[in-house]
C-alpha cells in the first residue's frame, strides 16, 4: 500500500483551491471580465484568456451528471479496501462540472440529476478533498 | 488536392496477438514492421523514414528512433505521433505525406505495438493511471482507469436514451463472432448475450465483456507514393479523406455526449473525400469498450443520435449487414495494442486480403474512433487502388 494519489497542492494556480478545502469551503475562480466561473484553476480564463480573476465561496450545491460504481482495485490494492466505490461528475449549481466522490451512496436510488451538497474528506495524507452527499 | 492524395498504403502486418511472455514492445513492433515491409514488397534498404508510437506499456522518449536503432535504419526523419486511439495512426498518415511530398521520405514504416500483459510480470511496467491528466483532480478520487472514464458515459448515454446493458451485449457478441472468423484474434471462442450479462462488474455500467483486451501484440504498415505503390504491383489503399477534432483532455471536462468530437470528425472526413457513410462497404470503430461502438456508429450517421443501442441490438454490425463494424474482432476480441489494428483490416479489405471475414468488392472502407476519453477524434476514409 503506498497511499492513495496525493493531488500538487503547491502549484500556484490551484494551491488557494486546496488551501480553502482544507478550511472545508469550496472556492473557484471566477473571470471578472466575462464572469465565468471555470474548473479547474488555472491562471486565466479559457473563455477569454483574461488573468483579471476573483477567487469566489461556490454555495456547495449541485447536480450529479453522470457517475459509475467501480468494482475493481486497478493495477495494485490502492483502493482494494474502498471497492466498491462511486466516482461522479457534479454539475456545480454555479456552471462548471468537476469530479469527485460521493460519500454513503444509496445505489439502489443514486441516480443522475440527483441534488447532491459539497462536504469535506480530511484524508491520513493531509490533504482536504471536496466530496459530496446526496441531498432531498 | 491535399499531400494525402499523393499515398498508399502498400503493406501491412501483425505480430500473434495475446499473452507472449518476454516480448519487449520494442521487439513486437519490430517483428510487425519486418513483415510489414515484405508484404509491400520493399526490401531493408527501400525504407527511408520511420513513424512510431511508443504505447503506454512501455511508454518511451523518441521512440520512432528506438524503432529505427533496432531495426538497423538511419532514416531522415525519425516522428513520434501521439494523438490518442486511431488518431495517432491517422496523424502518422498525414506526417508521412508531408515528408513524401517535401522530397523528405520516399518509403516509410510505420509501428505500433505494445506488451500490455507481459510488461506487468517483469515489473517494469507503469500503469496509465494519470496519462489522462487527471493526477490533481481525479486520481485522487479513484479516477485511475481509463474504463472508468468510459464508464461515466455510458451510464450518462443510459440516462439521455435509454440504452441497456443488453445492447451493449449486442456489440460484445458482434465482435466475437467476427473474431471467431479472425485465426490471429485473442479471443475467437464466441459468446452469448448471457455470457455478457453473467459477466462480473467492473465500473457500472461496463461489464467485464463490455472492456477491451489489454494484450501482447505489434503492427504495422508502409506507406509509399501512388506511383511507387503502382509500380509495386500489390493492391493498395489510398486515403480518400481525413478528418479529426479535439475537444478535452481529462474525462471530467468533456463537453456532453452531443457535443462530442466524433461527428464533428467523421463530416469533416466525409466532406472531404466527397462521399458519405452510404458508401462506405464496412468501418472500423475504436472500440476501447462496447459503448464506444454505440457512441460510434451514432458519430458516422450510420444511425441517429442516441440511437446507437437499438441499431447494434439489431444486427447491423455483422459481416452480413449493409455496412458491418469492426470486421478483424476489434480491441473487444481481435486484439489490444494502441489500436492500430483497425487501419490494418481497413486496408486488408481494400487491398481483398481479409480472408473468411472479406466484404467482397469492398471500395469504401472507413476508420474512426477516439482517443483518451472520447478526448481526441478521428475519422479516415479509405478507398482501394492497385
Amino acid at each position: 500500500m503506498t497511499g492513495k494519489p496525493r493531488p500538487d497542492v503547491n502549484d500556484a494556480a490551484t494551491a488557494p483551491y486546496w488551501e480553502a478545502a482544507a478550511r472545508h469551503e469550496l472556492m473557484l475562480p471566477r473571470c471578472d471580465g466575462n464572469g465565468l466561473v471555470f474548473f479547474p484553476p488555472r491562471e486565466f480564463c479559457p473563455g477569454c484568456w483574461s488573468d483579471d480573476l476573483s477567487w469566489q465561496p461556490m454555495s456547495g450545491g449541485g447536480t450529479v451528471w453522470t457517475f459509475t460504481e467501480v468494482h475493481v482495485a486497478f493495477y495494485d490494492d490502492t483502493w482494494a479496501d474502498d471497492v466498491p466505490y462511486v466516482v461522479a461528475v457534479i454539475e456545480l449549481d454555479e456552471g462548471p462540472r468537476m469530479l469527485a466522490g460521493i460519500v454513503e451512496p444509496d445505489m439502489a436510488s443514486l441516480a443522475i440529476g440527483d441534488r447532491v451538497e459539497v462536504t469535506f474528506e480530511d484524508r491520513p495524507e493531509g490533504v482536504t478533498l471536496p466530496v459530496f452527499r446526496v441531498v432531498e | 488536392m491535399s499531400v494525402l492524395d499523393g499515398i498508399a498504403i502498400v503493406g501491412v502486418a501483425e505480430t500473434a496477438i495475446g499473452k507472449l511472455p518476454g516480448r519487449s514492445a520494442i521487439s513486437l513492433q519490430a517483428e510487425a514492421g519486418v513483415a510489414a515491409v515484405a508484404a509491400a514488397g520493399l526490401a531493408k534498404d527501400d525504407i527511408d523514414g520511420v513513424f512510431s508510437f511508443s504505447g503506454y506499456s512501455q511508454a518511451m522518449m523518441l521512440h520512432a528512433a528506438r524503432v529505427a536503432e533496432h531495426l538497423g535504419l538511419r532514416p531522415e526523419l525519425a516522428v513520434v505521433t501521439d494523438v490518442g486511439g486511431p488518431g495517432t495512426h491517422h496523424a502518422a498518415l498525414m506526417n508521412v505525406a508531408a515528408a513524401i511530398d517535401a522530397g523528405m521520405c520516399t518509403a516509410a514504416l510505420c509501428t505500433y505495438g505494445e506488451n500490455g500483459i507481459s510488461i506487468r510480470r517483469s515489473g517494469r511496467g507503469r500503469a496509465p493511471g494519470t496519462l489522462t491528466g487527471g493526477e490533481d483532480f481525479e486520481a485522487p478520487y479513484g479516477q485511475i482507469a481509463m474504463i472508468s472514464g468510459y464508464a461515466l458515459f455510458a451510464q450518462r448515454h443510459m440516462h439521455l436514451y435509454g440504452t441497456t446493458s443488453e445492447q451493449l451485449g449486442a456489440v460484445a457478441v458482434a465482435s466475437r463472432y467476427h473474431a471467431s472468423l479472425n485465426d490471429n484474434a485473442h479471443k475467437r471462442e464466441p459468446i452469448t448475450l448471457d455470457d455478457h450479462q453473467a459477466s462480473p462488474m467492473i465500473s457500472s455500467p461496463l461489464r467485464r465483456l463490455d472492456c477491451s483486451l489489454i494484450s501482447d501484440a505489434g503492427g504495422a504498415f508502409v506507406v509509399t507514393s501512388i506511383e511507387r505503390a503502382r509500380s509495386l504491383g500489390v493492391p493498395y489503399a489510398r486515403v480518400l479523406g481525413y478528418g479529426a477534432a479535439a475537444t478535452h483532455h481529462t474525462p471530467s471536462q468533456a463537453p456532453d455526449l452531443h457535443e462530442l468530437g466524433g461527428p464533428v470528425s467523421a463530416g469533416r472526413a466525409f466532406e472531404r473525400s466527397g462521399l458519405t457513410v452510404a458508401d462506405a462497404d464496412a468501418v472500423y470503430i475504436h472500440d476501447a469498450c462496447t459503448f464506444s461502438v454505440v457512441a460510434g456508429v451514432e458519430a458516422l450517421g450510420l444511425c441517429g443520435e442516441g440511437e446507437g443501442g437499438p441499431y447494434a441490438e439489431s444486427g447491423a454490425l455483422a459481416l452480413d449487414s449493409k455496412c458491418p463494424v469492426n470486421l478483424h474482432g476489434g480491441m473487444l476480441s481481435h486484439g489490444h495494442a494502441g489500436g492500430v489494428f483497425h487501419l490494418l483490416d481497413a486496408v486488408r479489405q481494400l487491398q481483398g486480403t481479409a480472408g473468411r471475414r472479406q466484404v467482397e468488392g469492398a471500395e469504401v472502407v472507413v476508420a474512426h474512433g477516439n482517443g483518451g476519453v472520447f478526448s481526441t477524434f478521428s475519422t479516415m476514409v479509405l478507398g482501394g487502388g492497385r
